[in-house]
């Protein structure tokens, strides 16, 4: 991690970049050709075909979130610059995904509970992690030296962290409206594998189009500080 | 096995660091724990017999709706809420029920007890973790592993 500057981190996320977008693409053209073929649920109906975007990206919002704490924890510790650029590159992504969740969620729920929103254990956590990602992002823009700006919005990352197995495990602690996992559960995955087969596709298509995102957001952010820089120097 | 000496500075940074994060998850363990009866978004029936005073209280009931019991009477639907263990609520609602409300599937009611019945305000389907398609239920009832309806 100490001997990765950004410089590197961003030249070799960008020369990657262009086959992560081209597997992106494969994957999410496939999980929406499934999707559209699948069958339906026996219960729900065709309704339920809205997880295929609700719980992958609920995932990576949450693995986006442990990924930016972890890495500002190893920011704030060994002073690394490059674990701050990435926490500070993966808060918008995981603000953007948290959104997604919450929208496509109350559509579901809308269409299955009967109500938009409901104040139960698992949503209110939800809703607070978006809140701390909406934080997380105003914090790095409210400093004018950036390496301000980082030591703040990493306090942040890191008691954010906190709400991470709140969100996780808040349907097996407390009753809930919401249901319990579907696939990260203890006796396995409770549904058919063509369902499984599909999730896990349009996981990776998001998934991958979230780090050719990242790699981009990277990339501009030490471009743009190489600028700066060459500013101050030529004054 | 050979201990890495850390540095001074990074061992005081990582310490500050502990100390934030145990306490405030210490401190959010406490207010979700004393708040444990307001986080939790509904009560089983079971729950209901241990508890004072529920007659005119607001209260939200979640269980499954008892087989043969979803009535429509005089405008009212009326049906019981029955938990694991058998206890169960008799609820009459005037409104329209959710689409998926269905016998033997998952229901919250909101409302209050009047009279020993729980006149409900919102219902809410409460579906669970389960997905499979029609054909793979055939496929279980013929195997004879189907547990529902």
């Amino acid at each position: 991690m100490f001997a990765i500057t950004p410089n590197i981190l961003s030249n070799f996320m960008i020369s990657l970049s262009r086959y992560v977008i081209l597997l992106s693409l494969v994957l999410i053209s496939v999980s929406i050709f499934l999707i559209i073929f699948l069958e339906n649920d026996y219960y729900q109906g065709i309704s339920f075909k809205i997880m295929f975007i609700h719980v992958p990206t609920a995932w990576l919002s949450l693995a986006i979130f442990l990924v930016m704490g972890i890495s500002s924890i190893v920011g704030l510790i060994f002073k690394s610059p490059t674990a701050f650029t990435v926490s500070r590159s993966l808060s918008p992504i995981g603000l953007i995904m948290s959104i997604i969740v919450l929208v496509t969620g109350s559509i579901w729920g809308n269409l299955t509970w009967g109500a938009y929103w409901v104040w139960d254990a698992r949503l209110t956590s939800m809703l607070i992690l978006a809140f701390i990602y909406l934080g997380h992002i105003l914090l790095l823009y409210s400093f004018e030296h950036f390496q301000k700006a980082d030591f703040a919005a990493s306090i942040l990352a890191i008691i954010g962290l906190v709400n991470l197995p709140i969100v996780k495990f808040s349907v097996d602690w407390w009753t809930t409206l919401h249901q319990e996992s579907s696939v990260l559960r203890i006796g396995g995955p409770s549904m058919t594998n063509d369902y499984l087969i599909t999730l896990l596709v349009s996981f990776f298509g998001i998934f991958t189009l979230a780090i050719f995102w990242f790699s981009n957001i990277f990339y501009i952010i030490v471009e743009k500080r190489k600028i700066e820089r060459s500013k101050l120097l030529n004054d | 096995m050979r201990i890495i000496k850390l540095n001074n500075q990074i061992k005081k940074r990582f310490i500050f660091l502990l100390i934030i994060f145990v306490c405030f998850s210490a401190s959010i363990f406490l207010i979700s724990y004393s708040l444990k009866d307001q986080i939790a978004y509904f009560v089983e029936p079971t729950d209901l017999k241990s508890m004072d005073g529920i007659e005119n209280k607001y209260l939200r009931v979640g269980g499954l709706v008892k087989k043969d019991s979803l009535k429509f009477l005089d405008g009212n639907w009326i049906f019981e809420v029955i938990d694991q263990n058998q206890n169960s609520v008799n609820v009459v609602f005037s409104k329209t029920l959710p689409n998926l409300v269905e016998e033997n599937k998952g229901i919250i009611v909101e409302g209050k007890f009047i009279d020993n019945i729980f006149i409900a305000e919102i219902v809410l389907a409460k579906h669970d973790e389960n997905y499979m398609p029609q054909s793979a239920i055939e496929r279980l009832k013929e195997e004879g592993k189907w547990r529902g309806n």
